[in-house]
């Protein structure tokens, strides 16, 4: 019998050792990785937790069977089921993107690498060793965040010294936890346990202050590269925290639980609001929305409420499609304009690369949080639920998007610029976006329309997540 | 011929507040220098120091081990280091010679302030020492790890380039590990960490090469 969290770490790595020899055929590596992930992704919901299931003749998986691995349990639980699915399927999206974009990039292999090390993060208990593969995942991302040819990532480097930084407070939490089981008269050590694990969360989740790696990352790196780490990487530090929220109740009854997640969230949101308008580059203008997007699920969380953590979950699951779509754009634009993403360099460029600026738009619609994008159906909910309590925070993301969107108009204003004829009325060759381009475009913009149409798809995914989660009172 | 714990057991009477000295000098060194091979001999025995103290809180052979583990990153370093030095100078020896005597000023004036710059964070650690004391640590291995922390977040924040930083992070690292060994001894643990720093220097010398690749510029945008 074959335990599943077993085939859930090796899986992705033997895969991507395939697909780093196989990186020079870009539609073969491709059609691996996307197909590991969507094959992963897809068994880790489907197959049963409580019951084996034969695989090859007498072979079985036990996808509930606990491993042990250098003396800790691996153990795959309801709420990491969906959570790992969440990282599957999003990363098989972002491959599927990188395909078209970013064909030769180390994205793939490195990709299901940290997928591996990402699913194991999330397996492993206790929880302290989940932030030890976190931090190795920073470390190996660089590897895809760094573009060829180019200056070294300063998102990467910042990303990595975040992660570094988050290390200590969480590890040395648990001894303190450990003590206090020992001496529990001695209610200063959960004081410093819940201060030092705010401060870690807040490093690895990019609260302002700590929030400078964020639009790092987005501005300067492979722009799905940075993606991946915005929705996946940072979706695996989401559900850690859970898991904290979870295993650890007396973190959820703190007085300060609630306003310290709201405010957290709200600064987040109005340095994003005010800072995406005032970018002149699209990586950069990238990477304040997402803070705004961030900013937003943690507000939700703030509301201490079963409703909030399901916005805040379905956050997490719509994220991917607003980001991925700006990055997919933002590549596109980058590869026909020498990697030089600023506005006054886009001048004119939306006429000769049509499907990366729509899907650039779109993406930056969702992002937003405006109607018909995905990003609408969390976040006029969130604004809906915040209302009636603290009208303010309301009023505030929704400024925030605004701020996001206008952004994005002043990106589209000089992508839309009818360039002038240069001198002899010559314009510099653009190589051409092709049909099969503007298939996955389509596929991408269609996708992320169909979220914001139909929420009832993703909605009630994330209210059943919410539900494996005890820790908030329904 | 002896073996590297005789070695170790036989430098124990250094294990104290010389190792400590030597932690602030190297330390200190990386926060000053920018020349390689000093930053690359400096690490190196900052290594070295570091085991000495963690021989005072775990068995030696682990010590032994994290030694090791910190040796190949200097081997890292070095290897990079010297490829990229060497294509710098093909690159500026095809370029125009910039001002030698421009450059010694501007780098003098840097390596002040860095200078100036440590012993703040040294007299912060020490006084860091006095009031919020390490638990499971003697005094003089939590002044190690107050310096090792603090010096390596200053080398994080004085500068972009890919070295400095990764140098900062292992400094950062080495702190922490000093510290947390007394309260999680297990030899998971120990892997898990010794594959983290080796991790981070095998990223920055990535980035290095791209630093060298792109003809050393760092993003600023």
């Amino acid at each position: 019998m074959i335990a599943g969290p077993l085939l859930l770490l090796t899986i992705p790595l033997v895969m991507a050792g395939i697909v780093y020899v196989l990186l020079r055929w870009a539609s073969l590596s491709a059609l691996l990785a996307v197909g590991t992930a969507l094959a992963l992704g897809i068994a880790v919901v489907t197959l049963p937790l409580d019951q084996p299931v034969h695989f090859w003749g007498e072979r079985q998986i036990a996808m509930g069977e606990a491993v042990t691995f250098l003396g800790r349990e691996l153990v795959l639980e309801q709420a990491d089921r969906m959570a790992m699915a969440f990282l599957f399927l999003t990363a098989a999206g972002i491959f599927f993107l990188a395909w078209r974009v970013t064909p030769h990039s180390l994205l793939s292999p490195m990709g299901l690498g940290l997928l591996s090390l990402l699913s194991g993060a999330l397996l492993i208990r206790p929880l302290i060793y989940a932030v030890l593969l976190i931090e190795i995942a920073a470390a190996l991302s660089i590897f895809a965040l760094q573009a060829e040819g180019q200056p070294p990532t300063r998102g990467g480097l910042r990303y990595l010294t975040f992660t570094t930084m988050a290390l200590p407070g969480v590890l040395v939490t648990n001894w303190l936890l450990e003590r206090y089981v020992l001496t529990p008269d001695e209610v200063g050590l959960l004081n410093a346990a819940a201060a030092l694990l705010a401060v870690s969360f807040a490093l690895l989740l990019g609260v302002v202050p700590f929030h400078t790696w964020v639009p790092a990352v987005a501005g300067d790196s492979v722009p799905l590269a940075g993606t991946f780490v915005l929705t996946i990487s940072n979706g695996a530090a989401w559900f850690l925290l859970l898991d904290f929220l979870e295993t650890y109740p007396w973190l959820n009854t703190h007085p300060y639980f609630g306003s310290l997640f709201s405010t957290a969230g709200l600064a987040m949101v109005v340095v994003g609001g005010l800072l995406a308008p005032a970018q002149r580059r699209l990586g950069a203008l990238m990477g304040y929305s997402a803070l705004v997007d961030s900013g937003g699920a943690l507000v939700a969380l703030g509301m201490h409420s079963r409703l909030g953590l399901t916005l805040a979950l379905l956050s997490l699951l719509v994220r991917p499609f607003g980001l991925a779509l700006m990055a997919t754009g933002l590549s596109g634009l980058r590869a026909r304009n020498g990697d030089d993403d600023s506005f006054d360099a886009l001048r004119g460029l939306g006429w000769k690369a049509p499907w990366s600026t729509a899907v650039l738009v779109f993406g930056g619609l969702s992002v937003a949080g405006l109607p018909v994008s995905a990003g609408f159906t969390w976040r006029w909910s969130l604004c809906r639920a915040l209302m009636p309590s603290s009208p303010g925070a309301a009023l505030l993301l929704l400024l925030a998007g605004v701020g996001a969107m206008a952004g994005v108009w002043r990106g589209l204003s000089a992508l839309l610029v009818r360039p002038r004829p240069p001198e002899g009325n010559r314009f510099p060759r653009v190589t051409p976006e092709g049909w099969l381009t503007a298939a996955v475009a389509i596929v991408a913009i269609l996708a992320c329309v169909g979220v914001g149409l139909f929420p009832q798809v993703l909605a009630p995914l994330a209210a059943r997540l919410a539900e494996t989660y005890t820790f908030l009172a329904p | 011929m002896p073996t590297l714990i005789d070695l170790l057991a036989r430098l124990s009477f250094l294990a104290a507040m010389p190792a400590v000295a030597g932690i602030l000098i190297t330390a200190g060194l990386l926060v000053v220098s920018r020349g390689w091979r000093l930053n690359v001999i400096a690490l190196t025995l900052q290594y070295f120091f570091v085991v000495l103290l963690l021989t005072r809180l775990i068995r030696p052979e682990v010590a032994a081990v994290k030694g090791l583990i910190g040796w190949m990153i200097c081997m890292v370093f070095y290897l990079t280091e010297r490829r990229a030095s060497a294509l710098e100078r093909s690159v500026a020896a095809e370029g125009a010679a910039p001002s030698q005597r421009w450059r010694r000023w501007v780098m003098s004036a840097r390596a002040s302030f860095c200078l100036l710059a440590g012993i703040l964070v040294s007299v912060a650690a020490y006084t860091a020492v006095l009031r919020i004391p390490l638990p499971e640590v003697p005094t003089d291995v939590t002044l190690a790890c107050y310096l090792l922390a603090g010096l390596g977040l200053l080398l994080i924040g004085l500068g972009e380039a890919p070295m400095q930083v990764g140098l900062g992070l292992l400094t950062f690292l080495s702190g922490f590990d000093l510290f947390y060994v007394a309260l999680e001894p297990s030899l998971a643990v120990t892997g898990l960490l010794g594959a983290v720093s080796f991790l981070i220097a095998l990223a920055t010398a990535q980035l290095r090469v791209a630093q060298v690749v792109a003809g050393g510029e760092v993003k600023t945008t």
